[in-house]
């Protein structure tokens, strides 16, 4: 059923410069003290690292975890609260950190301000820089302010035009129509149709003179062609008054 | 064959262990060669197997780091990695397991779908590296990352233990588990 799975080791010893692996140490004698402190400060570190891991490994082996056999998606969301759990602590811890740096960062800052003189400190310069930057980044940001708000006010005026052009086009328009309106109306209206019928019967009466005109002289046998002035009448009578 | 435990023996002074599981033999060999040729101030150890459980009749070190590595051109290595899971103590995957796909440059010899792997890697709670092991920067890239992560792991860094590490590498990995 379970196969025996194959296995092949490889080692390599350590090979930083002057330090050598812990067994050469203790015979090398050529190997300075420096490295020698080095490589025993590092190994007293590893060992504390490795101690505090075996440490929090017992400690958390005290805790009971439940046995009970959970659904799928509950042991999703305790993972996640655990895990948040654990990202929180890291974050307060953090945050200790910070707090605890900052008093001796303090502390020592106020030590050294006791020892040393004022006026020179290359400390005192650095401040000076600092409070002359920190005016400039003022001034720069009530400029920038002030712009802004120009730019603001710009806006607004542009919007105003803007709605008051509206507004006009918008009466001009309404006038237009309002004169399409009129002029439709006026053209449905009485008088119009009374004026247009009087057009008509003038017109007919016109016609009928014309043509009256036409066939007397047609009648009376003349030649009106060789007259230029009877020529031109004749030719005016035949003028359709309609088309006028 | 009893399932592997972190912390059931005492640590070798200046020495970590890193045990590489994969059906791969030769890519395994090559990562192994380029982490041992990385620049490391703690003694290195690699193992390497095909799969768990291992064979109790050898002594060998704690283990530190357990690195699945998963072709992606090949269904087999993923089933064998998932089966070999079942071998392992809970309290490893406090930060001791990192999964490592690999072929993914490849994508048109890719079997095993990009999704999967991540799956994986997000049911156990570990961290998923991708990586093309037949290209030899990579895997020099490669192999320095590991050697770190196993220094970490080994405890040789004074201030960061694994699930520490684990929960800092979570971080940017979770905007890629939204699309699951």
């Amino acid at each position: 059923m379970e196969t025996q799975s194959e296995e092949q080791a490889v080692t390599k010893p350590a090979d930083s410069g002057g330090e050598g692996g812990p067994s050469q140490v203790a015979g090398a004698q050529a190997a300075r003290p420096e490295d020698r402190m080095t490589l025993l400060l590092r190994l007293r570190a590893q060992t504390k690292q490795q101690l505090l891991e075996y440490k929090s490994m017992v400690d958390a082996n005290e805790e009971k975890t439940p046995e009970q056999i959970m659904q799928e998606k509950q042991i999703e969301a305790k993972i996640e609260e655990l895990e948040n759990e654990v990202e929180e602590a890291k974050t307060a811890f953090e945050m200790k950190k910070l707090a605890l740096d900052r008093m001796q960062l303090s502390t020592a800052l106020k030590k050294h301000l006791e020892k040393v003189d004022i006026k020179t400190s290359v400390l005192m310069d650095n401040m000076k820089q600092i409070l002359n930057l920190n005016k400039l980044i003022m001034k720069s940001q009530q400029e920038t302010w002030d712009l802004e708000e120009k730019l603001l006010d710009v806006r607004k005026k542009r919007l105003q035009l803007k709605q008051a052009s509206e507004r006009k086009l918008l009466e001009i328009q309404t006038e237009k129509n309002k004169q399409k309106d009129d002029l439709d109306s006026m053209e449905n209206s009485d008088k119009i149709k009374a004026i247009q019928q009087n057009l008509e019967t003038e017109i007919q009466i016109t016609t009928v003179i014309q043509h009256v005109f036409q066939n007397l002289i047609l009648g009376s046998k003349v030649n009106w062609a060789e007259d230029p002035a009877l020529k031109e009448t004749v030719l005016q009578l035949e003028k359709n008054l309609t088309m006028i | 064959m009893s399932a592997l435990r972190p912390l059931d023996k005492l640590p070798g002074l200046n020495t970590a262990t890193i045990l590489l599981v994969g059906t791969e033999d030769a890519l395994l060999q090559q990562l192994a060669d380029s982490m041992l040729k990385a620049d490391c101030t703690s003694e290195l150890k690699v193992h390497l197997a095909r799969s768990l459980p291992l064979p109790c009749s050898v002594n060998r070190p704690r283990i530190d780091l357990i690195v699945f590595v998963v072709n992606l051109h090949s269904k087999l290595s993923l089933q064998s990695v998932e089966e070999s899971l079942c071998h392992l103590d809970a309290a490893f995957f406090l930060g001791k397991v990192a999964f490592l796909a690999t072929g993914a440059g490849r994508d048109s010899h890719c079997s095993i779908h990009r999704n999967t792997v991540v799956k994986l890697a997000h049911t156990y709670r570990s961290p998923l590296l991708f990586c093309d092991l037949e290209i030899e920067d990579f895997r020099a890239a490669m192999a320095q990352r590991l050697v770190r992560l196993l220094q970490i792991c080994a405890g040789h860094v004074p201030g960061v233990s694994a699930l520490n590490l684990l929960s800092l590498m979570r971080g940017s990995e979770n905007p890629s588990l939204e699309d699951l």
